[in-house]
């Protein structure tokens, strides 16, 4: 069986994940609109941001609640859904808003984290949440068991690895011990410069208000402060996602194309998962280039005698070094597949060919979620 | 496209969509420079590592590197861009390492959000002016900045914007302000976009386009439409493809072949044929991408042929820099 149909029909939650730019949120897509096609309750996860998941799907908008793909909206592309289609896109700021009103022990002190400035710029700036907050709403969906099948495609971080640390980080950077050792004595001092003994703080304090000023230093002192109490909830949670990830209702797809960077990313994404003992499920590869026939054994001087001839053998020699320009090609891409090989067995590989039109519909999405199923006209 | 224009301003920010070829493009613009005299200084703002690659080197650190003659590298890590920060501006020679930990970066870029990035474009705003910050001292003619993509590139250069926000006294936010005007004023900076003759790719520069003039306050440069398949066939040699592939009768050129000692059969000539209409398919897609970039980007742009070598190496480099410096 095709591994990409083998974990649809199988899995509860696939993961897309690879480098930028390879086609990740339309793998998402694809594989979303197929399952639905099939007969599950399918809900697609978006971290991208961008607005062409929605507009693939014939949807105006995505928010961080899922919204049903029409009937209509199938029919008018020629599709019939034995089973239903949702789009959500993660909103980090909402998602993060739940998780501290759950942790809290009280209302009061959830609504003092919400309002802070500091809690404000973590949920919009600091790397890793989107990331952990991507992996809380998939957690919470799933918890739900309203779906049959949940797709999810990686934030787009710039290296593919991050994503796999992200939940880790955060939470390391509410525990960090360098963050307690300047600001916890700040804190239980309310605030006050001259009542911490620790010289060495002290001198950390005073820059730090001299860079980002003081009122910056009184909002995280006060975050903090509010935020003791809760670690354990949130180290809990992630260690419940975390067995979530590792559990075998879940799959991880790598996506990439032949090129180089993003087969290294893959490469390493595929050893990554495998170490931290996570369900690897599929590859795939977009954008093959085709491969047609073998390298010719054509010289040089018969070339230019060829062009030199001009008409039909000018024609000719130029057809032998477009070919030999395209096995060029293909031999760097296989070259680079090749290493990814040593990593990941290829029946479990699935090559997406260069695609005349490209997923901007349904039907676009459709085609590709063949090709991914193994089931394209003329594939082998 | 001038030489002289297009190496005028001191700094230049390459960025555009994930995967469409910006440290390529980067890295061919700093050597276009390179010959023309300029000692030019190429930014990783990303930590990436694909620059040092294309050169054939080890990775680069924050001391800046020559690469290849006249051509220098260096990566701007937030941490190191903060502990000489620290030491030019507080003149603070020992830091505590506390100080430059990844944690205490994270602390205090959360507690003024955009701060990493501004510690990054502080960074070349020293490249830019040319002030000693190190043992060595460097004065670049130019600073090329293979930026984040595009997305990440807009939060980056609008965070001296959206600082004041966070920070509202103190040496910072003036600071934000000289690199507001260092970023505004286009015989300083100038960023190009690089995009593919694709549908996504063309309607995300577009976008970008747009919101660098509307968030930022910039121009766009020039966009670079990467991986552009060439011409081959003319109109009158793609009818006569055509006819000969009709009837699958490829008679005429087995002749062809033959009178030059080369024996081929259908087997050999059906991919040669092949790989002709798939060339031509992709070039009528691209084109009318192509067209849509031209019509609706209202700026220069440049096409650079895809490359069918073994492998993004030095000469590829080479000869897009030929073809910049064409174009």
């Amino acid at each position: 069986m095709n591994p990409i149909a083998e974990l649809v029909a199988a899995k509860e939650v696939i993961v897309c994940a690879g480098a930028g730019g390879v086609g990740k949120t339309t793998t998402a897509a694809a594989l979303g609109l197929r399952a639905a096609l099939d007969g599950k309750k399918t809900a697609v996860l978006t971290i991208d941001p961008a607005k062409r998941l929605a507009s693939s799907l014939g949807l105006k908008e995505l928010s961080n609640e899922p919204t049903k793909v029409s009937a209509r909206k199938f029919s008018a592309a020629g599709l019939k859904a034995q089973g239903e289609l949702y789009a959500m896109m993660l909103d980090t700021k909402t998602t993060f808003d739940k998780v501290v009103l759950r942790y809290a022990p009280t209302r009061d002190q959830a609504e003092r984290i919400i309002a802070n400035r500091f809690y404000r710029n973590i949920s919009s700036t600091l790397s890793g949440t989107q990331e952990y907050m991507a992996m809380e709403k998939l957690y919470e969906l799933h918890a739900e068991g309203a779906y049959d099948l949940i797709v999810i495609d990686t934030p787009p971080t710039r290296n593919a690895l991050d994503f796999l640390d992200a939940p880790q980080r955060l939470t390391d950077f509410f525990d960090s011990r360098v963050l307690r050792w300047f600001l916890l004595p700040y804190v239980r001092a309310g605030g006050g410069l001259m009542k911490v003994a620790n010289v060495a703080a002290v001198t950390f304090l005073r820059l730090v208000k001299r860079i980002v000023g003081s009122e910056v230093l009184d909002d995280t002192a006060e975050f903090f402060a509010n935020l003791e109490g809760m670690y354990e909830g949130f180290k809990q949670r992630a260690r419940e996602v975390s067995a979530l990830l590792h559990s075998q209702v879940c799959s991880f797809v790598v996506v990439t194309s032949p090129a180089r960077e993003p087969v290294t990313e893959a490469t390493y994404f595929a050893t990554r998962l495998n170490e931290s003992g996570l369900p690897f499920g599929a590859l795939v590869v977009n954008r093959v280039h085709p491969h047609y026939g073998d390298p010719l054994p054509v010289r040089t001087r018969q070339l230019a005698r060829l062009e030199a001839a001009g008409g039909d053998g000018l024609l000719l020699a130029k057809l032998l070094e477009n070919h030999e320009a395209f096995m060029r090609v293909v031999a760097r891409e296989e070259a680079n597949l090749d290493r990814l090989a040593r990593r990941i067995p290829r029946h479990r590989w699935v090559r997406v060919p260069y695609l005349e039109r490209e997923a901007v519909d349904l039907p676009g999405l459709k085609a590709i979620a063949d090709h991914l199923f193994g089931e394209a006209p003329g594939h082998s | 496209m001038h030489i002289d224009e297009l190496l005028a301003p001191r700094i230049l920010i390459v960025s555009g969509k994930g995967g469409v070829g910006k440290t390529t493009v980067a890295a061919a613009l700093a050597l276009v420079a390179a010959r023309h005299g300029r000692k030019v200084c190429i930014a990783e703002v990303d930590r990436k590592g694909t620059l040092p690659g294309l050169f054939g080197g080890a990775e680069l650190g924050y001391e800046p590197r020559e690469l290849s003659p006249g051509v220098w590298g260096l990566n701007i890590v937030p941490e190191e861009a903060l502990a000489e920060y620290l030491r030019v501006q507080y003149h603070m020679r020992r830091l505590s390492r506390a100080f430059t930990s990844t944690s205490f970066v994270d602390y205090i870029t959360t507690a003024a959000p955009g701060l990493k990035d501004i510690l990054v474009l502080g960074k070349i705003w020293y490249l830019e002016q040319g002030r000693r910050t190190g043992e060595v001292h460097h004065d670049f003619d130019l600073i090329v900045v293979d930026a984040p993509a595009a997305g990440h590139m807009l939060t980056f250069l609008s965070a001296p914007l959206g600082l004041s926000d966070a920070v509202r006294v103190g040496p910072v936010r003036r600071q934000s302000e000289w690199l507001v005007q260092m970023l505004r004023d286009p015989a300083r900076t100038r960023v190009h976009l690089v995009t593919l003759p694709e549908e996504m790719p063309v309607a995300e520069t577009l976008e970008t386009i747009a919101a660098l003039q509307e968030r930022v306050g910039v121009e766009t440069g020039e966009v670079f439409a990467n991986a552009v398949y060439a011409e081959l066939f003319d109109a009158a040699e793609l009818k006569r493809l055509d006819e000969l592939g009709r009837n699958g009768d490829f008679e005429v050129l087995r002749k062809q072949a033959a009178a030059v000692g080369l024996e081929l059969d259908d087997e050999d000539l059906d991919p040669l044929i092949a790989y002709a209409r798939f060339l031509e398919e992709r070039r009528r897609i691209q084109a009318t991408h192509l067209q849509a970039l031209r019509r609706n980007a209202k700026r220069p742009v440049v096409e650079l042929p895809f490359l069918f070598s073994a492998g993004l190496a030095l000469p590829d480099i080479e000869t897009l820099a030929d073809v910049i410096e064409a174009s």
